[in-house]
């Protein structure tokens, strides 16, 4: 059905580039999702393919059509907003009834898709209330009911749970979820939680500064990062990143150890990451490097073991269940799987392995 | 997904694009001040470099006027009454409704929002009225003041001598906007979150004290902004005087203020070159006036 | 916000309480004096005036005789005047309170060329004494062959550069720019989304420009002064100042005396009437307006 394309696109204000060169293909039916920091332009992007910012460079095209010259409405777009900006003077019913009067379709089909909109979204019990009577959780559901209304090609959603309290946003995450299989319409959707993203996309792209860093279903990008910053952004805890060298079969990490591979370690490493999960704690003597036990958080499903290591930043290590025997200020070995580093050069791009 | 995908078309309607948008928006309100703004500025500017004369006709004269403007002693002597006047009013004008507006915003007052409403009574009073009012009062024959005088056994208090007229006057001025200028400073004092209110109890100061060192300072723009309008308002006396010429015929002449001069000029004079350079030049003072007292407030509060 | 609740009420406490209501009571007083005396002397005959106390009732009741009077004299001029002044200030209050939303909204919501320039502009405005600007208003609509007529009043009063800035903060405080994209996104086009979305949001702001409009234009007296001069066309204060004028100069006869002081309370009622029932609404518009004006 939707192909969404972008091409060359770019946007400037004034003299600031919010996005760079951007291209991007979205497939029928993906759930992608725009991830990335603040600044990132994330949102921009959304707002480009939405039609609510004009392109200063670049296509946009929509099931093959060039739509970079239309507005909103005209690309059949839908919009979830942050805030969900309902019509404060109107009641969920005439909310959810605007957009399609607006293009002057016939009040009883009108009225018939509001109302079947309403019972999927379990909103009919609250149609004749104006939004501040309603919960914030509510209130989303009502802006989802509007955008489902007018039966789009792809939705659009601009950070929609980031005003909702986090028990609340998780219902709401699966909802939206649920609400993906049954549809099955595109959607793309911005967050600067990379846990939403790695729960809800079948692609998510990851924006820093403007740029595109990497595109890639969601493990893709956990397990294969194409750079640093995608390596430290997606994940949670971050991603261990620690100054290392060449040397040889091994890598060496500054002053305190090597980590040996099982091969010829490539040239050029600057840098070293390993997720939490993928080390180990190890008697002093048998640890690829050394440190001490610095701070235990234990969460009942994991314990988190904050080391610290001397001459560099504090390592985050992963065990699963409670860990009785980890204790602050335990001095402890580290150990890496080779299988599980990711290397990266100067250009923070990710080295073979 | 859509099973509806064949009546997708949006039926043509005028849509305002967005760029035409805001000038369609502004045209009314542009238009109508391009004409009765600044049209009129620019046709009395026009006619302001010129001089009309039974004999010679009208004739371009370049900064003739205002030169004669610069060097009119009443013009001046207007302004300076005005001076004279603004310092005798303002300070009294504000300083009042301030304290009136600390004392209705702590709350301490029975009656609150009685007070609150009748206060602003006057400003819904026009000037015209209000001047008529005071000035049926302030009368020898029939004002309650000369009539509670002579019942003491005191002299007529004259409120129309050379020493009594601008205190007269100030007084109508403070009666009609006092009102006005406190509910401003009430709006602003409300307007300052509570918590600032409790942190100051917990750090052990009294109403009396936080009102005075912690809110006073906290409103000193909206207070910089009324004193700016009050010396606007001050210099552009007009409606008060022009009334009262009738009962102190000898105190108020024809250039007591610099607005009634321009007004005399124009249309008792038939003067109107002369009248809109004096126009002019009182718009000067009033910009220069202001400016200077905006940046001196400026520097003040940006000590 | 206030103290009170929190502080005990000790006999100083209350007893400083009584002061601060007393002092207020003061000022009270002081602002009710003339509504005093324009009360008590409408209801008095002419030499009553001159002989019973300014501030009290006489023994003789002639309130209704006097409004009669004002009502009849010069063949009922004074319901004319009434008249226009309703409805200069009606047609000025509406036309410029519509005028300032539209304009205030497009400087609140939209980026254009010359945005910064023009509301410098408007600031500039507001600057400009009111009173400099009558006499050129004058000449103008002279040439123009307006002058004497209603539209000589209302023209000029349509133009509120401070209901501009009142409209602008208020659309920038209670219309997010996100309701105006999701009606984008809706299709609505941007007229369509100010009149059926925004302008709903504005009452509370529209309607206090109104009030200030309508009580500005009501009050107007240079303005009409000048460009009238034909009494049928006069408001309420430019007519009662002439009879005023004449009264004091002694020329009109001395009944005019009470007559227009019946004259003052008439033409003030209404206003203050509007004032009490509307004062709920534009407090805090009227407030904000003071604030950031």
């Amino acid at each position: 059905m939707a192909v969404i394309a972008l091409k060359d696109v770019k946007k400037t204000f004034g003299a600031v580039n919010v996005i760079g060169n951007v291209n991007l293909e979205i497939a029928d039916g993906e759930f992608v999702i725009f991830v990335g920091p603040s600044g990132s332009g994330k949102s921009t992007l959304l707002r480009l393919v939405a039609g609510l910012e004009d392109t200063t460079g670049g296509q946009i095209l929509i099931d093959g059509a060039d739509v970079t010259n239309l507005g909103p409405a005209e690309r059949e777009l839908s919009m979830v907003f942050q805030s969900s900006a309902l019509y404060p003077t109107k009641t969920v019913r005439q909310n959810m009834s605007f957009g399609l009067e607006v293009q002057g379709l016939p009040k009883p089909q009108i009225r018939e898709r509001v109302d079947r909109v309403a019972e999927v979204l379990k909103l009919t019990e609250y149609m004749d209330r104006k939004p501040k009577a309603l919960s914030g959780g509510q209130r989303q559901r009502v802006a989802i009911g509007r955008a489902i209304v007018r039966e789009p090609v792809a939705f659009l959603f601009d950070e929609p749970l980031s005003n909702l309290d986090a028990a609340l946003r998780v219902e709401m995450r699966i909802e939206i979820a649920k609400l993906h299989q049954r549809l099955g319409s595109t959607m793309i959707y911005v967050t600067h939680d990379q846990v939403e993203a790695m729960t809800l996309a079948d692609k998510i792209v990851v924006l820093d500064r403007g740029d595109i860093q990497q595109v890639g279903s969601p493990m893709e990008l956990y397990e294969r990062p194409a750079n640093l910053f995608v390596a430290q952004f997606i994940g949670s805890p971050k991603m261990n990143v620690l100054p290392g060298r060449t040397d040889g079969n091994a890598i060496a990490i500054a002053n305190n150890g090597a980590i040996p591979l099982g091969s010829k370690a490539p040239d050029g490493i600057v840098k070293v990451g390993s997720r939490p999960e993928n080390i180990a704690l190890v008697p002093e003597a048998e640890g690829h490097i050394r440190g001490t036990i610095d701070v235990v958080e234990r969460l009942g499903s994991d314990t988190f073991a904050y080391v610290a290591v001397e001459g560099l930043e504090t390592v985050t290590v992963r065990i699963v269940g409670n860990a009785a025997n980890v204790g602050v200020g335990q001095k402890i070995g580290l150990t890496f799987d080779p299988q599980q580093l990711h290397l990266f050069a100067a250009d923070g791009k990710v080295l073979g392995r | 997904m859509s099973e509806t995908a064949v009546q997708r078309r949006p039926r043509r309607r005028i849509i305002v694009n967005k760029r035409i948008a805001p000038y369609v928006f502004l045209a009314p309100f542009v238009l109508l001040f391009v004409v009765f703004l600044i049209v009129p500025l620019i046709y009395a500017f026009d006619l302001s470099v010129f001089k009309s004369a039974l004999v010679g006709g009208t004739r371009f004269v370049w900064f003739d006027n205002y030169k004669r403007a610069f060097t009119d002693a009443n013009f001046w002597a207007g302004v300076g009454l005005l001076l004279k006047f603004g310092l005798m009013q303002i300070p009294v004008m504000l300083g009042f409704s301030l304290l009136f507006a600390l004392i209705l915003d702590s709350g301490v007052v029975y009656a609150k929002s009685f007070f609150r409403i009748s206060f602003f009574i006057p400003y819904a009073v026009p000037a015209v009225i209000a001047t008529l009012l005071w000035g049926y009062m302030y009368g020898p024959a029939y004002g309650p003041f000369s009539q509670l005088a002579t019942a003491i056994g005191w002299p007529k208090p004259d409120f129309f001598n050379d020493n009594t007229i601008l205190p007269s006057i100030a007084n109508i001025a403070v009666w009609e906007y006092m009102g006005y200028n406190m509910i401003i400073y009430f709006a602003a004092l409300q307007a300052i979150p509570t918590d600032h209110e409790e942190a100051s109890l917990m750090d052990g100061a009294g109403a009396f004290i936080y009102a005075l060192r912690i809110k006073l300072p906290m409103i000193i723009p909206t207070i910089i902004v009324t004193i700016i309008f009050s010396i606007i308002g001050t210099l552009q006396l007009f409606s008060e005087p022009y009334l009262m010429i009738n009962l102190a015929r000898n105190v108020i002449n024809s250039h007591f203020t610099p607005n009634l001069y321009a007004y005399t000029l124009a249309f008792t004079g038939q003067q109107y070159n002369y009248s809109a350079a004096i126009s002019f030049v009182l718009g000067g003072v009033v910009a220069v006036i202001s400016y200077a007292f905006m940046l001196a407030a400026n520097r003040g509060v940006n000590k | 916000m206030t103290i009170v609740g929190k502080t005990k009420s000790s006999p100083g406490f209350v007893r400083s309480r009584w002061l601060l209501t007393g002092v207020l009571g003061i000022y009270f007083i002081y602002t009710f004096l003339p509504l005093i005396y324009v009360i008590t002397a409408s209801t008095k005959t002419n030499p009553d005036l001159f002989t019973s106390f300014g501030l009290w009732f006489s023994s003789d009741f002639h309130l209704w005789q006097n409004l009669s009077d004002l009502f009849t004299i010069q063949n009922g001029i004074f319901l004319q005047w009434l008249w226009n002044t309703f409805y200069y200030a009606l047609v000025s209050g509406l036309g410029s309170a519509v005028f300032a939303t539209f304009a205030g909204y497009a400087f609140a919501k939209y980026d254009f060329f010359g945005k910064k320039f023009l509301f410098a502009l408007v600031l500039g405005a507001v600057m400009i004494p009111q009173t400099a600007l009558v006499i050129p208003i004058f000449l103008l609509l002279s040439k123009i062959g307006l002058l004497n007529t209603p539209l000589a009043v209302i023209l000029p009063s349509l133009v509120f550069p401070p209901g501009v800035f009142l409209m602008r903060a208020y659309v920038d405080e209670a219309v997010s720019n996100e309701i105006i994209d999701a009606g984008r996104v809706d299709g609505a086009g941007e007229f369509h989304i100010f009149s059926s979305l925004a302008f709903r949001m504005l009452m509370p702001g529209v309607t206090t420009v109104f009030i200030l409009s309508f009580v500005a234009s009501w009050n107007n007296y240079f303005l009409p002064l000048v460009v009238l001069n034909s009494t049928e066309h006069f408001p309420v204060t430019v007519g009662l100042a002439q009879w005023y004028a004449s009264a004091v100069s002694g020329s009109g006869g001395s009944l005019l005396f009470t007559v227009v002081m019946a004259g003052a309370l008439v033409s003030i009622l209404p206003v203050i009437i509007a004032f009490l029932i509307m004062q709920r609404f534009w407090q805090g518009g009227l407030g904000a307006g003071g604030v950031k004006a």
